[in-house]
């Protein structure tokens, strides 16, 4: 499996708890609320979307309720399966929304840490119930027969090989390209001008791409003395990234965190294309460095390559999150987030002032947990099975560590933090290799421990977190200017 | 003891106990426009008195009435929908929010702070917003804590703190106000101003229970006094009269006054 591939299904992965940790970030960093039963709601929300889309009688093992069959109810339309499938979503955020406010009507008032433990109560309940009855979604044999939507369109590319690899392969360099030219301004205080190390990145990309389309199509015989070669390339990036390491190093800094940042900069660029380039030097394989470098362009899906589904699924829940972010962002950005807020800083404050609290808090964790279910059905139509197991308690607490390393009550935080989490959690498997295969369960351990000593240093020397709380602006529109 | 005939707010019979502690004991007030003085010891029961009052603690008995309504065991932010906020003797400031948040949250009926509005109706609370910014600006000018407007509230000194719980009240343009002790701990030139700005919102319409120590100073500004002691009414009236009444004398403000 090239690299892209396992990032492709990583940062999926991370669109997909992000998501989850925007909605625990609405109840937990802007109101204050606790709610060790985040999970609760993925789970609704991917069970009821599941149910919802799934038309009835497509498996025999299947012995629980009988589906909708939204998925199949537009067939005439087309995209009509996505139509379906998105209207089972909303039903499935709306059973999200209506079971929290069940939950909360008798439990929010309670006070912080018996609200948190109530609700982790009730989840794990919800969980046995979902596990025992079989006669609901199946029980402990989980769910099979998950829509995915639009799963038949894909691969999709046109008929000509070269046209696609342009057509998805400059997108993805461009966004590589841009990735190194944010990395870039990480680095600024060690003196490296962005648009230096930014343009190298670029160009030494750009010098890859060209080699690569030139290699593919045979040109490097026609063009004689512009040959582009292996050797040429290689030569060409290596000067690159010299000449940006060598201005980082004649800089005078002590600015760690950027050091930090460009060195893993630079490993991650030496992993992520270095491994493939060394195959080509070797064995003249070009397979990995065309997936790693045209990320979303699989020359192997289809016929002629084209943008597969687990890329379309990314880029679909990519779409999701932004969608969310906006949506929280103009939520907390907002008179009422300024309530909300003052909720979680000392709720009889805006109580006092006659703002009724309890409507706030009961509508805060109904919007976070229709985000959670949201996250749940897409969750359910990027694995393709569901069963109760995925629904742990685990994964509530996962969230809470992400959203705490990022900055809580920060919409990008929670984001970074799910990266970093995950990150940490999937990416050091590749580690793996370098142990004896008898201590993988050792590891997972481990890669928790790891995890854990984050969450620790990063609570002991910086307790808001990584990016720590956002800044809010309320969007005066036409009618004020801002007065100071 | 001179009777109010048009009561703004009306209480009777209110009781509070705290496990043993009686801290009010059927207590029984009558409040009319304009400002009133609440005096007595420390423990007199004047704080618990404000917080069932405004429904932040449910009274054991008893029953209030606002402007001809009842209002008793109402949450705090219906009492306040009502038109009766109070002020907290311990400021209770937003620590995280800035001072500016802190008081645009004061104002009632902000069409932005419903959902619907908040994620539909980006324009119409904009305009609204630029209201509530222009009258916490001006209330900080007045208050003198403009200059840390943008200074988290948890930055504030004591004395700020409780110019901002006071500020925070004064926007919310209520029709009652309870205030707890504002002037502990503000420095004279303020105190005066703020007084001053009671006596103008008085003329206003705005009615005030004024809880203070300083005797004085309920002397000057308050047309009627009401002294509390042991969870009760000790007497009410004329604050000459009051002043010279043996069993406040006695239970309150010692001899040589
Ligand atoms: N939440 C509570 N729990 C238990 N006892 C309480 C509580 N609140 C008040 N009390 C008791 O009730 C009595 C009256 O207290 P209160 O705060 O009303 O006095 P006060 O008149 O405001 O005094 P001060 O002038 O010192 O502010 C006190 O004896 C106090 O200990
Ligand atoms: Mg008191």
């Amino acid at each position: 499996m090239a690299l892209a591939d396992f990032f492709i299904s990583l940062l999926t992965f991370v669109t997909i708890y992000s998501l989850f940790g925007l909605g625990l970030n609405v109840k937990f960093g802007f109101t204050g609320l606790i709610d060790f039963g985040h999970v609760a709601y993925f789970m609704i929300g991917a069970y009821v979307t599941v149910f919802v889309a799934m038309p009835a009688g497509l498996s025999e093992t299947y012995e629980g309720l009988t589906g909708l069959g939204l998925a199949t109810a537009f067939a005439g339309v087309p995209g009509g399966d996505l139509l379906g499938w998105l209207v089972a979503l909303v039903v499935g955020m709306a059973a999200a929304a209506l079971v929290s406010l069940l939950v909360g009507i008798p439990t929010i008032r309670l006070r912080e840490d018996y609200l948190a433990i109530t609700a982790l109560g009730i989840a794990t309940i919800l969980n046995a119930v979902f596990h025992n009855e079989r006669w609901l979604f199946n029980g402990a044999f989980g769910i099979r027969e998950v829509h995915e939507p639009l799963s038949g369109v894909f691969p999709i590319g046109t008929g000509s090989f070269q046209l696609n690899l342009l057509l998805f392969g400059l997108p993805s360099v461009a966004i590589l390209g841009y990735a190194a030219y944010r990395t870039a301004k990480v680095v600024r205080p060690l003196g490296v001008r962005p648009a230096l190390l930014g343009t190298g990145a670029t160009l030494a990309l750009a010098g890859s791409v060209v080699f690569v389309i030139t290699t593919m199509t045979g040109l490097v015989v026609d063009l004689g003395v512009l040959a582009l070669n292996v050797d040429n390339t290689i030569a060409f990036v290596l000067l690159v990234g010299s000449v940006v390491a060598g201005r980082a190093a004649l800089t005078e800094t002590d600015h760690i965190g950027a050091l930090l940042a460009l060195a893993s900069a630079l490993l991650f660029t030496l992993w992520y294309l270095g491994q493939p380039l060394v195959a080509l030097v070797a064995d003249g394989e070009t397979a990995d460095l065309l997936l790693n470098l045209f990320w979303l362009y699989d020359a192997t899906a289809g016929s002629a390559g084209g943008l597969d589904y687990d890329r379309f699924f990314f880029l679909f829940t990519l779409a999701f999150l932004v969608g969310a972010y906006l949506w929280v962002e103009r939520t907390v950005n907002s008179p009422y987030g300024r309530v909300l807020r003052a909720v979680r800083e000392d709720e009889s404050v805006p109580e006092a002032l006659g703002k009724p609290t309890f409507r706030y808090k009961i509508q805060s964790l109904m919007f976070g947990s229709a985000l959670a279910g949201a996250a749940g059905g897409l969750w359910a139509a990027n694995i393709g099975f569901i069963d109760p197991t995925q629904f742990a308690s685990t994964v509530t607490f996962f969230a809470y560590t992400a959203v705490i390393i990022g900055g809580t009550a920060n919409n990008r935080g929670v984001v970074l933090g799910t990266a970093v989490f995950w990150v940490i959690n999937s990416g050091t498997r590749f580690l793996d290799d370098f142990f004896p295969s008898e201590y993988a369960q050792q590891l997972a351990a481990l890669r928790l421990i790891l995890i854990g000593a984050l969450l620790i240093v990063i609570l002991y020397y910086r307790p808001e977190g990584m990016l720590g709380e956002q800044d809010y602006d309320i969007n005066l529109g036409r009618g004020g200017a801002s007065d100071d | 003891m001179t009777e109010i005939h048009n009561p703004i707010l009306d209480v009777q019979g209110l009781e509070k106990h705290f496990g043993g502690i009686t801290a009010i004991g059927g207590l029984d007030m009558r409040v009319g426009e304009g400002i009133t003085g609440l005096i007595g010891p420390n423990g007199a029961g004047k704080t618990t008195f404000f917080n069932c009052v405004t429904g932040a603690l449910t009274p054991d008995a008893g029953r209030v009435e606002f402007a001809d309504g009842d209002i008793t065991g109402k949450r705090p932010s219906a009492v306040a929908q009502e038109g009766l906020v109070r002020t907290f003797q311990i400021p209770r400031e937003l620590p995280e929010m800035t001072v500016r948040e802190n008081l645009q949250l004061a104002p009632r009926g902000q069409s932005g702070e419903r959902l619907t509005q908040a994620w539909l109706r980006g324009d119409e609370f904009a305009t609204d917003e630029v209201r509530v910014r222009e009258k916490a600006t001006e209330m900080a000018e007045f208050l003198e804590i403009d200059h840390v407007l943008d200074a988290k509230a948890g930055t504030l000194s004591g004395g700020q703190r409780k110019l901002l719980e006071l500020a925070r009240v004064l926007l919310t343009e209520p029709d009652m106000i309870l205030l707890d002790e504002p002037l502990a701990g503000v420095n004279p030139t303020l105190e005066q101003k703020i007084l001053d700005r009671i006596h103008d919102l008085e003329s206003q319409g705005y009615s005030f229970l004024f809880i203070e120590h300083d005797i004085d100073v309920i002397m000057e500004t308050c047309e009627r006094v009401v002294v509390m002691h042991q969870g009760q009414v000790l007497t009410s009236g004329e604050p000459a009269d009051v002043k010279s009444d043996d069993r406040v004398i006695e239970a309150y403000l010692g001899e040589e006054v």
